[in-house]
């Protein structure tokens, strides 16, 4: 019983550099940021930003509902490979991700740009050029983009691992094809679905730099408001009350998606 | 429908490599605008070799990468052994420290580190704050989980009378954990490994937040041409890292797909 | 004979305030073949690896050779363990494996190569030296296990159902090729097991448990015929069991008529449970017996035919050789020695009682037996 002592420097370390630093985004968001007296306003100033913390909300939630969509027939798709060819693909999933996100991004906007390799190719061929940056649209490509390996690799994951046999078994018992899939299948990939959404969710909501180089001025998200309390206006106080709501919120919205499973705490799936 | 969706498949595999074409070519184009094809040159790729600046900061993160990851390993791997032998609610209080940073967006993970290090700078009147060493502790903190949740699984699935049969033999506690259990749990301490350095290597948000002027890793580096354009070498560099990261990543694949065939003729052999 | 070699006094184990073994008091003497039987759950695990020392006992102690060894870990006693899945590494080849006990204990290579050696023999395994373990067979990988244990020469061997996962055939050789083993190398052998056969067939001593208290210890031949009380005789073969008084010494009195018997030493009019094996009953015409009955249905079994009587509503077990078809009308005569007698205990009035007889039975109390026990 004395093995448990072993974990004891990693929880020193865990407390010290993750549960004391939420301890001091807590602090620094009830203080004020002249006299660093208590204070409310912080909190309060949040109103103001409301309109922001729910675009970024709606737009993720668009990008994580578009990525679940393109990411489970892909995933179901490799799954019934043969195993080299599951390798592989998997693989080739993984790659893109290696590369820097913030280079794949800037190729995009190369791609999307007014002058840029889409609408050099449309201009051409004699077609007027199309407006294709610096809207929603562009920033949900973005966040589809950059996350949607998140969403394939759990699913791959857990539709992998379902027993053929319980396939059998449906088929068995009179379900169709149709049938099979919506009865069983769907259902036992539910943990995958969870954890895709959770992982795609998260960074979507929280982005700063897809926003900046694919969105519009109007369409700047929590992200940015964060990142230039720190980088740029210098209010930590205000940005810490931003992060700690955001922090409560992304808590809420997988709380409320883990009330539908009952899953375990190693159901977040490992890449 | 299994064509339909090969099909697909294969759409959102392209959708997945275009801005690596994107950034390939461009790394061999005499002009300086991405968007537009002017000639190709190899000058790109020596200027690269010529600019110290660039190469320093790449051997900036892989440094990082390197420390953070070995750190992470160890104290994860000895962790997880502890937290093996734990049960009810000590060990869903010690995994869900673990799931902090795990579900956390990284920008509060960034920002709390952030404020937690400028905080302890002013207690302890230290001026620049921001550097090597936060940038250090940052990384194996968001590291941690990813040797912890690999490593786990292996603990779960070794069984369990293996240690015993070590310590019935005469191994003391640690003689067994060398000799028996590290071998049992080496590929997922090899996985965790692996994660923790691509994430490092990776990093942009948390590293942004929490480095100064004095240390700068490579994607910190290239966010701040979001102010000035991006020189072509950049791309030169990326495209190489790519080809380095796609040869390794065969280069497993062959030797999975070998060790498995292996093993396969084995079965096959006893029948 | 021999002598004493481990003594458990008033053990006590006990996970999270239930307790799993109630005042366990055993001794084993050296060179003993002993084996804890009972069903799963009944402690006789957890027995075992108190003695291997993988648990220290909540209360109680543990002595070896006259020495308390309660606080003495696994690694540092003289006794070595056959593990329920053999537990070999994955990572070392049969040779390895076995040797893995004599390099922790730095024995020089010239010894260690001579006693793998000699071990490889003992277990039939020579020409296997550098065959990966995970390519063995059940059987095969279940001799690594005993030598790997073996070759370190312990005092005591705890087998904790070593041979529960082969097929039947391979077990019964296993049986033979594991006593033949204790007597050549004369090793102090523990054994658990919830398979009565393999106890009763390799056993000195038979140790019955149920629910963390030991029912009865004695020679195969004394448990078999002597059940002290219900479960044991339930668990140990078929049985019979009815309720009878104790008029005096040698007779005893059940369904309303007076049998003799050689029991001795009960109370008068004591209340008890009368044991009466299903192959120890002659089946004899219907008005020359002591009791009569309509045979309400006949399995064959190959050596004999399991046939249930139906005695004014109780329904008997009887094994014979002899064809009674379904609804004859029989008799049957039981001799003095075929009547056992018991205490009433705690078990009385559960087991033996034919009512719900299914010719699956054996299976069924196979299935139940193997699963596994913490």
């Amino acid at each position: 019983m004395k093995r448990k002592w072993l974990s004891g420097p990693y929880v020193l370390w865990m407390v010290l550099f993750t549960l004391i630093p939420l301890g001091v985004v807590l602090y620094f968001s009830l203080t004020d940021s002249m006299t660093g007296e208590f204070s409310l306003s912080n909190l309060a100033s949040i109103v103001d930003y409301w309109p922001i913390f729910l675009r970024s909300i709606w737009l993720s939630i668009f990008a994580t509902l578009i990525c679940l969509v393109i990411g489970y027939p892909v995933a179901y798709y490799i799954a019934h490979c043969k195993p080299t060819t599951q390798r592989l693909l998997q693989m080739m999933i993984m790659l893109p991700m290696c590369i820097s996100f913030l280079l794949r991004t800037l190729a995009w906007v190369a791609l999307l740009e007014d002058t840029g390799i889409i609408n050099n190719f449309l201009t051409s061929i004699g077609l007027s050029p199309l407006p294709l940056i610096r809207n929603n649209g562009a920033v949900i490509l973005g966040m589809v983009y950059n996350y949607l390996p998140y969403m394939i690799l759990p699913l791959f994951t857990v539709i992998m691992k379902i027993d053929p046999r319980l396939i059998e078994a449906a088929e068995d018992l009179g379900c169709n094809r149709r049938q099979v899939f919506a009865k069983v299948v769907l259902p036992l990939s539910v943990p995958g679905i969870v954890s895709g959404i959770t992982m795609v969710f998260v960074p979507a909501v929280s982005t700063f730099y897809i926003s900046q180089k694919l969105g519009s001025p109007g369409t700047i998200l929590i992200g940015d408001v964060i990142e230039s309390q720190f980088k740029a206006a210098y209010n930590p106080n205000l940005g810490a009350a931003l992060s700690l709501v955001l922090m409560v919120l992304i808590f809420v919205c997988i709380g409320v998606m883990n009330r539908f499973t009952n899953d375990d705490e190693e159901s977040m799936v490992t890449l | 429908m299994r064509r339909v969706n090969r099909i697909f498949t294969v759409i959102v595999f392209i959708f997945l490599y275009i801005p690596m074409i994107v950034l390939a070519v461009a790394s061999f184009n005499k002009g300086t605008d991405i968007a537009i094809f002017q000639g190709f040159t190899f000058d790109q790729y020596k200027e690269l070799f010529r600019d110290d600046h660039l190469l320093r900061l790449l051997g900036n993160s892989v440094i990082i990468a390197v420390l953070s990851m070995a750190v992470a390993t160890v104290l994860g791997t000895v962790a997880s052994v502890g937290i093996h032998s734990m049960r009810g609610k000590l060990r869903s209080a010690v995994m869900g420290l673990t799931n902090i940073p795990m579900t956390n967006p990284d920008i509060v993970t960034g920002v709390s580190l952030a404020l937690l290090f400028a905080f302890v700078g002013v207690m302890l009147r230290i001026n620049a704050v921001l550097g090597f060493w936060t940038l250090l502790i940052a990384h194996i903190t968001f590291s941690l989980p990813y040797v912890i949740l690999n490593v786990m699984p292996k603990l779960a699935q070794m069984d369990p009378d293996l240690t015993e049969a070590a310590l019935d033999l005469g191994c003391t506690p640690v003689q067994a954990f060398f000799k028996v259990v590290l071998h049992e749990i080496m590929p997922g301490i090899i996985s965790g490994a692996l994660m923790a350095f691509t994430m490092s290597l990776d990093d942009f948000v948390i590293s942004y937040f929490v480095t100064g002027s004095g240390f700068v890793t490579l994607p910190v580096e290239i966010y701040s041409y979001t102010k000035k354009p991006i020189q072509p070498k950049v791309y030169a560099m990326f495209t190489l890292i790519f080809v380095a990261i796609l040869i390794l990543m065969v280069a497993m694949n062959l030797l999975q797909a070998r060790d498995s065939s292996k093993k396969l003729r084995r079965k096959e052999a006893r029948g | 004979m021999s002598q004493e070699l481990i003594r458990l006094t008033n053990l006590v184990m006990e996970f999270d305030g239930e307790r799993v073994l109630d005042s366990i008091n055993l001794y084993i003497n050296d060179k003993e073949f002993l084996t804890l039987l009972g069903p799963s759950g009944c402690g006789k695990t957890t027995t075992l690896r108190v003695i291997g020392g993988f648990l220290t006992p909540t209360s109680g102690d543990v002595l070896f050779d006259g020495k308390r060894i309660n606080d003495v870990p696994a690694y540092k006693r003289k006794i070595n363990t056959v593990f329920q899945r053999y537990a070999l590494f994955p990572h070392l080849d049969v040779y390895d494996n076995i040797a893995f006990g004599l390099r922790i204990a730095k024995l020089d290579q010239r010894e260690i190569d001579e006693r793998v050696t000699e071990m490889l023999e003992i277990v039939s395994l020579k020409g296997f030296e550098n065959r990966k373990v995970t390519s063995l067979s059940g059987g095969q990988q279940q001799r690594v296990a005993i030598a790997r244990a073996l070759v370190n020469r312990p005092k005591v061997l705890l087998l904790d159902e070593p041979l529960g996962a082969l097929d039947l055939r391979l077990r019964k050789d296993m049986q033979n090729e594991l006593k033949r083993i204790q007597q050549a190398m004369g090793i102090t052998f523990i054994y658990v097991t919830h398979d009565q056969e393999e106890a009763l067939t390799m056993s000195d001593t038979i140790v019955v448990m149920d629910k963390g208290k030991i029912q009865q210890i004695g020679r195969p031949e004394d448990i078999y015929n002597e059940p002290k009380n219900a479960f044991v005789a339930d668990f140990i073969g078929e049985s019979n069991i009815l309720d009878g008084v104790m008029l005096e010494d040698c007779k005893v009195k059940f369904f309303g008529r007076t049998f003799t018997c050689v029991d001795k030493g009960f109370e008068k009019n004591e209340p008890v449970d009368v044991v009466i094996r299903p192959e120890d009953i002659d089946i004899v015409e219907a008005d020359a017996g002591h009791l009569c009955g309509t045979v309400t249905s006949v399995t064959f079994k190959g050596v004999h035919y399991d046939t249930i009587v139906d005695f004014k509503g109780f329904k008997w077990l009887i094994q014979t050789t002899d064809y009674c078809p379904e609804g004859s009308y029989i008799g049957i005569r039981l001799n003095p020695e075929d009547i056992h007698i018991m205490r009433k205990s705690e078990y009385s009035g559960m087991f033996g009682d034919y009512s719900s007889y299914s010719a699956e039975y054996d299976e069924i109390a196979d299935a139940e037996g193997s699963e596994d026990e913490t």
